[in-house]
Formats: C-alpha cells, sequence, structure tokens
C-alpha cells in the first residue's frame, strides 16, 4: 500500500489506493459512491449478481480507516443504490459493520440515486445533507459542478482513464481527475464500472494501479 | 385443383404451368414426407429446396381433404407447417413463394409470417388465431413457447421446415432451435421435421442435430436427399497488372478499381461481394465515382440498411434496373433470388463452401458454369485464392460442428417452459436428452440449470432475493412474478449485437437504416460520414435515434460494425500451407502463385518461406519495441489461443507485457523487452503438454474468457439488451458484462457460466482441437528462428493490425510506471510498403 501526498487547494491531502482521499488536517476520509445494495437490487430484478459486494467495499473501507486513523467520513453521494437494496441481507450486514464502528462520524451528501433511494435508516445515525457542503477551502458535492469560492469535490463521473505505453498497451484504470475547480473521486463500490474521461490538458490525474496511486501524463493517455 | 385430379397430377400441372418439371429429389422428399418420415435436404442454393419442402405438406392436404377450399382467413385451416429461417429478411420473401402454389391450388391455408419485423396488428390476430402456414425464427418460436397456452397451439401441427439449417446449426440459435424441436415432438410425436441445407463436410450430423436422438441416445431415422449436384465452378482473379504498386496489407483493395471496373463491363448484371459492410460502403463509392457508363445503376445492400432500401435494391436486380450491387453476405442466403450474370468476391474467400455459395448466385442458364472472380486486396490473398481453388478441385469442404450443451441456453430454455405452462424436471430433462446437444447432459449439470434459474446457485451458495423460476406445492416449476416473466421474454435469444441506433433524415423523417452507437458517439454535430452510399451529415442524437441531412461532398469516415471477421478455415488453411510450400521449392503453377511471386521470392531472400511442415518465428526490432512473428498458417481463430498460449509461457519466465496481434497466417508478439525466447523453447513452448493447465490460465490471462461472458451474460440474462430501437432496461439494473464478470471472478469464482465462458473460448472461438492438433504438428517438425532486419512481406499484415490483446506477468503497478515513463514517445506504425519502394532493398541483396 502507497499512498500519494497531493495540494488540493491549498490543503495537503494524501490519495488512497482503496480509492478514497485522506485530509489529515480534519482526520476526514472522503469517499464516493459506494453504491450498496447495488447486487442486492439485481438480485431482486431476476438477475443472480453473486453476493459478498458489499461486504467487500466495507472492507476495503476498514482498511482505509484503520491505515489513516480517520474519525469522520465523507461519503459524496449515491451510498444507496436503489430502493431495493433494503434486502434483509445487506441490511444485516452494514448494520453489523455500523456496530463494529459506532464513533466514526458519517455524512452523507445526497446524490441522484439517493434521492430515488430514499435515506439511509436512521438506526445507520448518517447525517445526511444536501450538497454543496463547504468545509475549508471545499464544496462537497455529488455532480461535479463548479461552485463559486470553493473547490469542489465531487463523485458522480465514476473516473476512468486508458494508459498507453510502447507497442500499443492500453490499460484501462479507475482515477482521481483533478480539474482546476473540481475534482473528481473514483467510484468507491465494488460493482461499479468505470467511464472514460476526456481530461483537459491541465488536469492532473492520478490511476489506481494495483495497491499504488500514479500520477498519469494527460497528454499519453485519453479516450 | 381440378375436380377428381389426383394430388400428384395437381402438383404437376402447377409445376408445368411455369414450365418447369420437378426435379427428381422434390419427388423422393415428397414420398419420404407422405410416409412420415423426417430428413435433411443439402444441395446450393437456388435449387429448388423450398418447393421439395413444401409440396409434401401440400400433396398431404390435397390427398385428405380434396374438396375444402375457403378464402376467407378465419376459416383457414389451424397451424399446420411451422418454417423456421435464421433470417428475419428472408421471412417476406418465403411467404411470398409459399403462397404460390397454395393460392393456384385453392388450398385453404393462410400462410404469415410472425418475428420480429411483424407489426402489431397482425401479431395481435395471430395471437388469436395462428395461420396455416407461419415462417418464423427460432427466436419467435421460443416466445410463442412462452405463452400459457402453448401446449394447445400446436394441435395440428405436422411439419416443421428449418431452411438453411447451416447457418443455424453451429451456434446457439440452432442449439435453440434443437431445444425448441424437443419441445414440439413432445407435444405431437409424429412431428416431421425437414431441414434444408448447403452442403457441409458433415452433412450426416447436420442431420443427426436436427432430428434429435432417441431414449438410447441414438440418432432419429431421418432421410439424406442430396439435391441438384452442383454444376461446374470456375474460379478466377483479378490479377494486378504489376505487383510495384500492390499493396502488402489491407482490407480494402481500391487499388484494383479499374481492374474491376471493367470486368463488370465485360458482363451483363454484377454482384459484388465484399467481407464487412465498411468495405462494401467504401466500393460502392469508388464505383459509382469510377465513371462507368453504369455508374448511376449500382446498388448497395447490407444488412445495417434500412429493409425499405434493401428491398428496392432486390428489386432493381430481379427488374434488370440494376446493373451492379455491392453486397455483404446479406445476399448470400435468400430464396427465389434472381441469378446474375457475374460474381466479384473482394478480399479472400476465407471457406470453400462460402465461395461455391457466393458463386452459385450466377450462372443459372442450364448447363452453364458458376464463376466467381476473385479480388485480392493485397498481396497474401492471391495465395488464398490459388489455395481455394486447389483445395476446390480435390472436392474439400468445410465441416460445421454442432455444440455440445451450453448451459446458460438450457437455463433460457427452462425459464422459457417454465412460463409457457410450467415443468415437471424429470420430464424436462428427458424432453431435453432428446436433443443432439444436450444428449449426454449429466444430472449435476442439470442440477445446477435448475439451481440458476431457482436460487443463483448451489443450496450453499444460494443468491438471497433472487429467483427466476421456482417449484409450486406440487413441485412444477413456474415464474414467479409479471417483471421477471416480461424482461425474460424481452430477453430471449443467442444474438449479441452492439447497441445501434436508427439513423434517420431531420426532414421527413425517412429511416436510412442503422449504425452502432460507438460510431456514433465519436461524431460532433456537423461532422460528415457515408452510410447507404450516401454522404450525410450528423445533426444530433434524440430519442434513439441519430439525426442527420445530406452533406454536399462525399467525403467523411464510413461507420465500422463490428461483428466477426471471418477465419480461414482450416480446410483453406491446409491448401495455402501447401502453396506456400510449393512456392519454397520454386513451383509457381497457378496465374495468383506467378504473380505473387516476387513478394514470396522476397520474403525467401529476407527470411524464409515455410515448409508445410515447418514452423517459421521471425525476430525483429522497430521502434514500437521488440516483435515475434510466428506462422503456423492455421487460420485466426487458432493463431489467437496459441499468441495467448505462447506469450502466458513466456511470461511464466519474468515479468514482460505482451500485446497480441494474431490473422490468418500467423501472430505476433510485441513486448517492450525482447522476449527470452530460447529459454521458453527450452521449457516447453511447443510442448503439448500441460495444455490442460496452460490454455485456460492463458486465456484468462489474455482476457479472452472476459470478453466471450459477454455472450454467456446475454443468453443468462445477466445484461439486458433488449429490442433493438427500444431502449434498455431500467437504469438501475445496467451493468456491462465485463463488470459483472470481474464480481462473478472475485466472488463466486466457482460460478459455472465463468466455466462456460471459458469453454465456449476454448472450444468454439479457438478451436480447441485444431489448437491441440497444430501444436502438436509444430513440435514435431522444424523449428527455424530468424532474426530480420525489417518486417517481411509475412510480418507486414499483422504489424498494422492495431486490433490487440494483451498479456502480462508485470506487477500492475510496475506496469504503468514503464508505460507512462517518459522515454521516446509511442511510434505510429510505419505506412505500408509497396513493392516499388523496396526495390532498392531487393537489388542489394541480390548477389
Amino acid at each position: 500500500m502507497s499512498d500519494l501526498e497531493v495540494d488540493l487547494a491549498g490543503e495537503s491531502v494524501r490519495l488512497l489506493p482503496e480509492r478514497a482521499i485522506y485530509w489529515p488536517k480534519e482526520r476526514t476520509l472522503i469517499v464516493a459512491d459506494l453504491h450498496w445494495g447495488k447486487a442486492a437490487a439485481f438480485r431482486a430484478g431476476g438477475i443472480p449478481i453473486p453476493r459478498g459486494t458489499t461486504a467487500a467495499g466495507l472492507a476495503r473501507l476498514d482498511r482505509a480507516l484503520a491505515r489513516t486513523g480517520a474519525q469522520r467520513v465523507a461519503l459524496l453521494g449515491d451510498l444507496l443504490h436503489a430502493r431495493a437494496w433494503r434486502g434483509a441481507e445487506t441490511m444485516r450486514t452494514i448494520a453489523a459493520w455500523r456496530d463494529t464502528a459506532r464513533a466514526l462520524d458519517l455524512v452523507l451528501v445526497r446524490g441522484n440515486h439517493d434521492r430515488r433511494a430514499g435515506d439511509p435508516p436512521l438506526e445507520l445515525g448518517i447525517t445526511v445533507l444536501d450538497g454543496p457542503v463547504r468545509v475549508g477551502p471545499f464544496a462537497l458535492r455529488h455532480e461535479p459542478r463548479v461552485e463559486i469560492g470553493a473547490y469542489v469535490l465531487a463523485g458522480h463521473i465514476h473516473p476512468g482513464i486508458t494508459v498507453r505505453g510502447p507497442g500499443r498497451e492500453r490499460l484501462r484504470l479507475p482515477c482521481f481527475a483533478f480539474g482546476a475547480r473540481v475534482g473528481i473521486l473514483p467510484a468507491f463500490g465494488e460493482f461499479t464500472g468505470t467511464a472514460l474521461t476526456e481530461p483537459a490538458p491541465d488536469d492532473r490525474i492520478y490511476v489506481i494501479a494495483g495497491d499504488d496511486v500514479l500520477q498519469v501524463d494527460v497528454a499519453r493517455s485519453g479516450a | 385443383m381440378v375436380a377428381g385430379e389426383a394430388p400428384a397430377d395437381a402438383i404437376e400441372r402447377w409445376f408445368a404451368q411455369r414450365t418447369w418439371r420437378p426435379f427428381a429429389f422434390q419427388r423422393e422428399v415428397w414420398s419420404a414426407y407422405l410416409g412420415g418420415e423426417s430428413g435433411l435436404v443439402h444441395a446450393a442454393t437456388g435449387t429448388g429446396k423450398t418447393y421439395a419442402a413444401w409440396m409434401g405438406p401440400v400433396l398431404e392436404w390435397l390427398r385428405d381433404y380434396p374438396r375444402e377450399t375457403t378464402t376467407r382467413r378465419a376459416h383457414a385451416a389451424p397451424l399446420r407447417v411451422l418454417w423456421l429461417t435464421p433470417l428475419r429478411a428472408l421471412a417476406a420473401d418465403t411467404v411470398d413463394a409459399l403462397r404460390r402454389p397454395v393460392e393456384e391450388l385453392g388450398l385453404p391455408w393462410s400462410v404469415e409470417s410472425r418475428t420480429g419485423d411483424t407489426p402489431a396488428p397482425v401479431r395481435a390476430r395471430q395471437r388469436e388465431r395462428l395461420p396455416t402456414a407461419l415462417v418464423t425464427t427460432p427466436e419467435s418460436l421460443a416466445l410463442l413457447l412462452t405463452r400459457e397456452d402453448a401446449s394447445t397451439l400446436f394441435d395440428d401441427l405436422a411439419c416443421v421446415v428449418v431452411d438453411e439449417w447451416h447457418e443455424l446449426m453451429a451456434s446457439k440459435r440452432g442449439v435453440q432451435t434443437e431445444l425448441c424441436l424437443a419441445r414440439l415432438r413432445r407435444f405431437q410425436p409424429a412431428l416431421r421435421t425437414w431441414g434444408l441445407s448447403a452442403t457441409l463436410g458433415n452433412i450426416e450430423s447436420a442431420r443427426d442435430a436436427l432430428v434429435g436422438v432417441d431414449a438410447a441416445r441414438r440418432p432419429n431415422p431421418a432421410r439424406l436427399i442430396r439435391g441438384l449436384v452442383p454444376k461446374g465452378l470456375a474460379v478466377d482473379s483479378l490479377i494486378p497488372e504489376t505487383m510495384d504498386r500492390f499493396p502488402w496489407s489491407g482490407q480494402i483493395g481500391l487499388t484494383l478499381v479499374p481492374e474491376v471496373v471493367r470486368a463488370i463491363d465485360e458482363g451483363g448484371s454484377t454482384l459484388v461481394f465484399t467481407n464487412t459492410r465498411a468495405t462494401a460502403e467504401i466500393w460502392f463509392q469508388a464505383l459509382t465515382g469510377s465513371g462507368a457508363a453504369w455508374a448511376d445503376r449500382i446498388g448497395l445492400h447490407h444488412g445495417s440498411l434500412d429493409r425499405a432500401e434493401r428491398e428496392r435494391v432486390e428489386e432493381g436486380l430481379r427488374s434488370g434496373a440494376l446493373r451492379c450491387v455491392v453486397c455483404t453476405s446479406s445476399l448470400d442466403l435468400g430464396v427465389d433470388f434472381t441469378p446474375v450474370d457475374r460474381v466479384l468476391q473482394v478480399g479472400s474467400p476465407k471457406a470453400i463452401g462460402r465461395l461455391i455459395q457466393r458463386a452459385g448466385r450466377s450462372g443459372h442458364q442450364p448447363g452453364a458454369l458458376s464463376r466467381v472472380t476473385c479480388v485480392p486486396t493485397h498481396a497474401l490473398e492471391l495465395v488464398d485464392v490459388a489455395a481455394a481453388r486447389a483445395a476446390l478441385e480435390r472436392g474439400a469442404i468445410e465441416a460445421r460442428n454442432p455444440l455440445e450443451r451450453p448451459l446458460a441456453l438450457l437455463a433460457q430454455h427452462a425459464v422459457t417452459i417454465a412460463l409457457g405452462g410450467g415443468f415437471q424436471p424429470g420430464e424436462l430433462l428427458a424432453e431435453v436428452r432428446t436433443t443432439w446437444a444436450y444428449r449426454d447432459l449429466p444430472d449435476d449439470e442439470w442440477q445446477w440449470v435448475l439451481d440458476f434459474i431457482s436460487r443463483g446457485g448451489e443450496a450453499l451458495r444460494a443468491y438471497p432475493e433472487y429467483s427466476r423460476a421456482v417449484p409450486d406445492e406440487e413441485g412444477i416449476f413456474r415464474v414467479p412474478n409479471r417483471m421477471i416473466a416480461m424482461r425474460h421474454r424481452m430477453s430471449i435469444g443467442s444474438i449479441v449485437s452492439e447497441p445501434a441506433l436508427t439513423v434517420r433524415y431531420l426532414r421527413g423523417r425517412k429511416s436510412i437504416g442503422s449504425v452502432e452507437e460507438n460510431f456514433l458517439a465519436r461524431l460532433r454535430p456537423g461532422d460528415r460520414f457515408i452510410f447507404a452510399g450516401k454522404a450525410l451529415e450528423f445533426v444530433r442524437i434524440r430519442d434513439l435515434t441519430a439525426w442527420v441531412r445530406k452533406a454536399a461532398s462525399a467525403e467523411g469516415a464510413v461507420p465500422k460494425w463490428s461483428g466477426l471477421r471471418m477465419p480461414l478455415s482450416a480446410e483453406l488453411a491446409a491448401a495455402v500451407r501447401e502453396k506456400l510450400d510449393e512456392a519454397r521449392r520454386g513451383v509457381f503453377l497457378m496465374p495468383e502463385m506467378e504473380a505473387v511471386r516476387p513478394v514470396l521470392e522476397l520474403q525467401g531472400s529476407w527470411s524464409l518461406i515455410p515448409a508445410a511442415d515447418e514452423l517459421l518465428i521471425e525476430r525483429v526490432r522497430t521502434r514500437e519495441g521488440h516483435h515475434l512473428f510466428v506462422y503456423p498458417v492455421e487460420g485466426r481463430l487458432v493463431h489467437e489461443g496459441m499468441a495467448a498460449l505462447f506469450a502466458y509461457r513466456i511470461a511464466q519466465l519474468g515479468p514482460i507485457s505482451f500485446t497480441l496481434a494474431a490473422n490468418d497466417y500467423g501472430f505476433e508478439l510485441l513486448s517492450a523487452e525482447r522476449a527470452r525466447l530460447d529459454e521458453a523453447l527450452e521449457a516447453g513452448l511447443l510442448s503439448a503438454e500441460h495444455l490442460v493447465h496452460d490454455i485456460p490460465a492463458s486465456l484468462n490471462a489474455a482476457e479472452m474468457a472476459r470478453r466471450q461472458f459477454r455472450e454467456v451474460a446475454r443468453v443468462a440474462g445477466l445484461v439486458f439488451q433488449g429490442y433493438p430501437g427500444t431502449g434498455r432496461s431500467p437504469k438501475q439494473l445496467q451493468a456491462s458484462s465485463g463488470l459483472i464478470f470481474d464480481v462473478f471472478a472475485r466472488h463466486d469464482p466457482e460460478n459455472l457460466l465463468l466455466a462456460q465462458a471459458a469453454r465456449e473460448v476454448l472450444e468454439r472461438q479457438l478451436e480447441r482441437s485444431r489448437l491441440v492438433a497444430a501444436l502438436t504438428r509444430m513440435s514435431a517438425g522444424k523449428l527455424s528462428i530468424v532474426e530480420v532486419e525489417r518486417p517481411t512481406p509475412l510480418a507486414f499484415p499483422l504489424i498494422v493490425d492495431r486490433a490487440r490483446e494483451q498479456l502480462t506477468s508485470e506487477k500492475l503497478s510496475d506496469r504503468v510506471r514503464r508505460m507512462t515513463a517518459p522515454l521516446e514517445r509511442a511510434a505510429t506504425a510505419p505506412p505500408v510498403p509497396r513493392f516499388a519502394n523496396l526495390r532498392a532493398a531487393r537489388r542489394e541483396r541480390r548477389p
């Protein structure tokens, strides 16, 4: 595991290969697009998707929490995939996880899926807000839209990028995509894909390459 | 029918009215049919197979009900004959052909089609009462079987005719047909099944797969009747006057436009077959702009054009209004098709059977030869043509192998039957085992199918909240809710298609055809593209439609349609190896070989021409990296598997990443570092041992199983593609098959659907038996490794191929670091050499 320390809107933050940003000053972990219960929603619709995706995502979140010692998690929307997520088993998995991390402060900024799926049950103890939420130099929200006077951190896109090498090698990887005014996080959920992003020349792109986070040259990657 | 006339006489009279006489083979089929038999008729297209199959049921009716006539549909006899066709585009022509004798003989029969194209009011009418003869596709038949009253729909069914069975039999659609036939035979044990097929190398298997097996797993008895023996077939080619300007690679071949124009000038009506839709579009443009006297009487025909446009072109060919039609396999099949004077084939013929089929479109005058003229698109295709001629002279023809028990399809069928009245597992198993595909279905695989549809997996790994069909109190499996029923009905079938959008003119809203979303997504408003032979300007995408207007100038990109590129068949590949061997010995017998001689001699002087029992490996370094070229000459599919296997075995020696390219002659491994070939050879690179482990491992490593999973996922109902143009599933239930594959691989790696994807890649896509045979051949033969200074004529088509697989044993982060390291910029591929540029090089090397 190796994190990458970068400067974002004047703040020093760490990019984690668990697909999260850690902001040491606020002891806050920032993640986007968990899509809890997505597989359960598929199953309820008659599409057999194996169990274990939500649990695997929670395990990864635990690992990031343990490595950083974060006390708060900011969830940038699409925490819940669909109304049908309230499948009993997924619900039990999440409740059991919450019981092991009661002290953790969880803040959800609503996203498009959350508006359809409804807020998470009260007993999970998640503070639910509409974006944008201003913290320090940042505005936290789900959709990556520019805010005046703040650097936006958002999700929604599930950004990915194709890295190209000599000999026509290509590799599609999830990434952090930081523009001049908006930074987009990779989707955290296990059962989520990526959408190819077309970075602008000045964007900073950091790919998740296994256990590492690496910066790639925008000029040599792209859709 | 004239009163008191015997049925056979009525038929003879009907033929005589058209100045025809029944062929002996047609009479043979009729009497076998009247005797209660089933069978398979095989012959070339356009030789009377349709009426061979159709007149049996007609005769039987005339015999049994000589007096009944009616002209009202509502009083027509109930469903008696099902006519299955692989292409819904053929349904209309088939209905016309079947109706003619019915109307003229005064039978109280209705003949209609029912396909995805059938308008809603007709479907509704058919829901009330099916016609006497129904022309339909395997998918639409499966849909009929989902009806609650399925068992009563077929009370009077006497016969099923499966048209163009050779097109279906080696695919999942063929297996779906087998399953539906087994169901119908259960409803009607005396059902007769007749197949119509082109001639194949394994025609007996084609018959056995069609009629199924008995309880002892012996093929049911059925006739095999050979239609007209093909008239002679002549294959020639347009040979470039000089090889100086002729390219070494490429699939378009426009260099030969002047020769093609001359060839069309010589003959009368002409069909120009191409191997892809994009090539057809490009050739249509080239011929239209050629200035030929007939340039305004050319038509374009391929599967993505609007149906009305295709029909207009077919009619133009029939009436003689069109002098020339550029087409794809869309005109390979078809009833009642007007013969033309001349057939051209642009690009390699790829298979002997296909060449015969296409040639059969010409020369229908009695005693005339069928003739096909091949138009090579690059130098090595001249060898393909010479090889095809040699193989034809030997009488070689390809086999098509029926599939063995694809489980996802069986799961789909089980849900179909659960909807169509429900099933008791033991009874359905017995029924399914009467099909050829599932004759050896083991109990545990059947149990898996039941588990899959009821719980998602075995009991211990059951998926919560999921079920598609569950047993009721009496143990009858049924579908529990309407949502799942609807989804199932909309996703029946096994055809995987790229999402495509209808293209329409903004003005008048007229539909032009359909183009894949992948291509359209790259267009910006105002961009121009060529489609349906027209220059179009892209306006916008809205309502699942790409809106366009006419563009002034004929410039712009041509859309590409994905779809399987056809590989060189095993039979043709063997013939190519022989031709190369002759060339190596300095024997250049046919005009094509004489023409390609300078190119092959250059190959010989820069490297060597492999002997029939020799494996040639070339190594070369370019700005792109280190290339390894291997030439087994076994056809592209075998090479894809072999490339993955070679890359996997070399990568076991240490971290390295390869990109892989394969064509019909060989394959290429390209890497940033020089591959440790000698070490790998010593460790058994060519060995036929450990294949049981190494082949699946290499397929996984190259993500080939992941790609094949797309089809498995579609058939198993994991991804939903909906009907074209009708939108997709609700957004919350959309995921790509690649993503689902990854989730399965991580969270339920034992799932049989994954195993099936791997098995399909192995058996069908890569033809494992051919792969193993090729390895055995190679490891026993001579090995020659040549370090070359520049890519040779054999290497060139590979080096410019940009569609590549990848395989790596590097750690992901190391690989990304290396790929993104600021070394020299990735070089673009060198230009395709033409002979003239290389003369100097050749002179230098000559003593």
